[in-house]
C-alpha cells in the first residue's frame, strides 16, 4: 500500500504508561497506528522494551482536548502563593524550637505507621 | 468460572499484596464495603470544609484569610477526587454522583463526628487545622497501601496536600501559644472543646465486623486503636510542650504496656450524633450543603447544553 493510500487510515495515538499500581498513568510519547489494538502493541514495543509496567492507555490524538501554548494568562498566578505551600510556613521549625519541639512533617507520620504496632 | 472460585482467586491476590483496579473482578462485598468507606471519606472532606469556611471572612489577617481559604479549597478538592473513585466503584450498582451527594441530606451516608461540632473562636480554627487534620493525616497515611489501587493513588495526592495543612494548622496555634494570656487561654479552651471529639474520631477500640472484613481485604491494615495510639504518641508531647493541659486527668503513657491510657469518650452520645445528625452544627451544615446542591442545579443543567469554548477566549 502506498503511504498516500494509508492517509486517513492511520492515526497518531498518544501513549500513557502506568508503571505500577500506585502510580498514575504518565504520558511518554505517541505512535502511529491503524487501530487502537495495534497502537497498544506498538506502544509496548516502543516504550517498554526495558521498563516494567502494569498498564498502557492509548488515546487518539484528535480525541485530546488541550490548552493552547499562547495563553500564559491561563496558568498565571496573580501573586505569590507561598501561603498555600509548606515553604510558606518554614518558620514553624524555629517557633517549635522555642517550645523545645522539632518541626513535624508528614513523612514522620508515614514512618510512624510503617513502624507497625 | 463459579463465583466461589473467583472469590478464592481474589483473596489469593489480596494475600499476595496485589492491588485491585476498577476493571478487575471483585466480590460484591469488597465493592460495597469500599464504596461506603470512600463515600464517607469523600463526604467528610466536603462537610469538613464547613467549620473552617466559617472562619474565612473572620480570619485575623489577610495572610490568614488566604491560608485558610486555600485549605478549604483543598478539602473540597479532596472530596471531588474521592467521590470520583466512589462513583466508578458504585457504577455497576447503579450509584451516581447525584446520589453520593444527596445521601448526605437523607442521612444515608455519615460524616465524621468532628465536623458536626461548632468552631466558635479563631483558636478552634487553629485546633481543627492542627489536631483534626493531624488525626485525619494519621488515618489517611495508614491507607496509602490500601488494596484498592485507584483509592491509593488519590490518597497519595491528598497526603501531599495535607503536608501543607499540617504546617498551616501549626502556624495558627503557634501564634496563639506565643501570644498574650488571653490568646493562650483561648487556645486552651478550644483544646478542651475538641479533645473528646478527637479521641472519638478514630472510632471504638473494639474491632467491628465490617472493620474486620476490611482488614481481611487489606482495604485498611491498622485498627482504630492502633491509629489513636499513634496519634497520641505524636501529638500529646507537642500539646504539652506548649504549656497546654490535655483535659483528661487519666491520660498517661503506661510504660509496662507501651500504650496510652485515656478516659473513654461518651461513645453512645457521639455515635448517636453521627448516626442521627444531631450534633450542635449537623443540621445547619447539612442545610447549607443542600442549599448549595439545589441552588446550583441549574448550573449543572446548563453545562450539559454548553458548546465547547476554547481556553483563553
Ligand atoms: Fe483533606
Ligand atoms: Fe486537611
Amino acid at each position: 500500500m502506498q503511504l498516500k493510500e494509508a492517509e486517513g487510515l492511520y492515526h497518531p495515538y498518544e501513549v500513557f504508561v502506568q508503571y505500577d499500581h500506585l502510580a498514575h498513568h504518565q504520558h511518554v510519547g505517541s505512535v502511529l497506528a491503524a487501530s487502537p489494538d495495534i497502537a497498544l502493541q506498538l506502544a509496548r514495543e516502543n516504550f517498554l522494551r526495558r521498563d516494567k509496567a502494569v498498564n498502557i492507555w492509548v488515546v487518539r490524538k484528535d480525541h485530546i482536548h488541550a490548552t493552547p501554548y499562547d495563553v500564559p494568562e491561563f496558568f498565571a498566578n496573580e501573586f505569590d502563593k507561598d501561603y498555600r505551600r509548606v515553604d510558606g510556613y518554614a518558620d514553624n521549625a524555629r517557633r517549635w524550637k522555642a517550645f523545645k519541639q522539632k518541626a513535624l512533617h508528614i513523612e514522620d507520620i508515614v514512618n510512624d505507621l510503617e513502624k507497625g504496632g | 468460572m463459579d463465583s466461589e472460585r473467583l472469590h478464592e482467586q481474589f483473596m489469593e491476590r489480596i494475600r499476595r499484596g496485589e492491588k485491585i483496579e476498577a476493571t478487575d473482578w471483585m466480590p460484591d462485598d469488597y465493592r460495597k464495603l469500599l464504596l461506603k468507606f470512600i463515600q464517607m471519606h469523600g463526604v467528610s472532606e466536603i462537610m469538613g470544609a464547613f467549620p473552617e469556611k466559617e472562619w474565612v471572612p473572620k480570619a485575623p489577617t489577610l495572610r490568614r484569610k488566604l491560608g485558610i481559604m486555600s485549605k478549604v479549597q483543598d478539602e473540597m478538592g479532596h472530596g471531588q477526587l474521592l467521590l470520583r473513585v466512589a462513583e466508578e466503584l458504585g457504577a455497576p450498582l447503579g450509584v451516581t454522583r447525584e446520589q453520593l451527594i444527596t445521601d448526605i441530606f437523607t442521612g444515608r451516608t455519615k460524616f465524621h463526628n468532628v465536623f458536626h461540632m461548632a468552631s466558635p473562636t479563631w483558636a478552634d480554627a487553629g485546633v481543627i487545622g492542627w489536631l483534626v487534620d493531624g488525626a485525619a493525616i494519621v488515618s489517611q497515611a495508614a491507607l496509602l497501601d490500601t488494596s484498592y489501587a485507584p483509592y491509593a493513588r488519590v490518597l497519595k495526592r491528598i497526603c501531599a496536600e495535607e503536608s501543607f495543612h499540617m504546617q498551616h494548622g501549626e502556624s495558627i496555634i503557634l501564634s496563639l501559644a506565643e501570644g498574650t494570656q488571653a490568646q493562650r487561654q483561648m487556645l486552651q479552651d478550644a483544646l478542651n472543646r475538641w479533645w473528646d471529639s478527637l479521641i472519638f474520631f478514630f472510632g471504638p477500640p473494639e474491632i467491628s465486623e465490617s472493620a474486620r472484613r476490611m482488614m481481611e481485604y487489606r482495604i485498611r491494615e491498622k485498627t482504630n486503636e492502633e491509629l489513636r495510639q499513634k496519634f497520641l504518641s505524636r501529638y500529646v508531647p507537642r500539646i504539652r510542650s506548649l504549656g497546654l493541659t490535655v483535659p483528661d486527668p487519666n491520660l498517661h503513657f503506661d510504660e509496662s504496656t507501651g500504650k496510652w491510657v485515656y478516659t473513654q469518650p461518651d461513645w453512645e452520645k457521639f455515635g448517636r450524633m453521627v448516626r442521627d445528625n444531631t450534633g450542635p452544627k449537623s443540621q445547619e451544615r447539612i442545610a447549607l450543603r443542600r442549599q448549595a446542591h439545589e441552588g446550583q442545579a441549574w448550573v449543572r443543567e446548563a453545562m450539559t447544553r454548553s458548546t465547547a469554548v476554547p481556553v483563553g477566549v
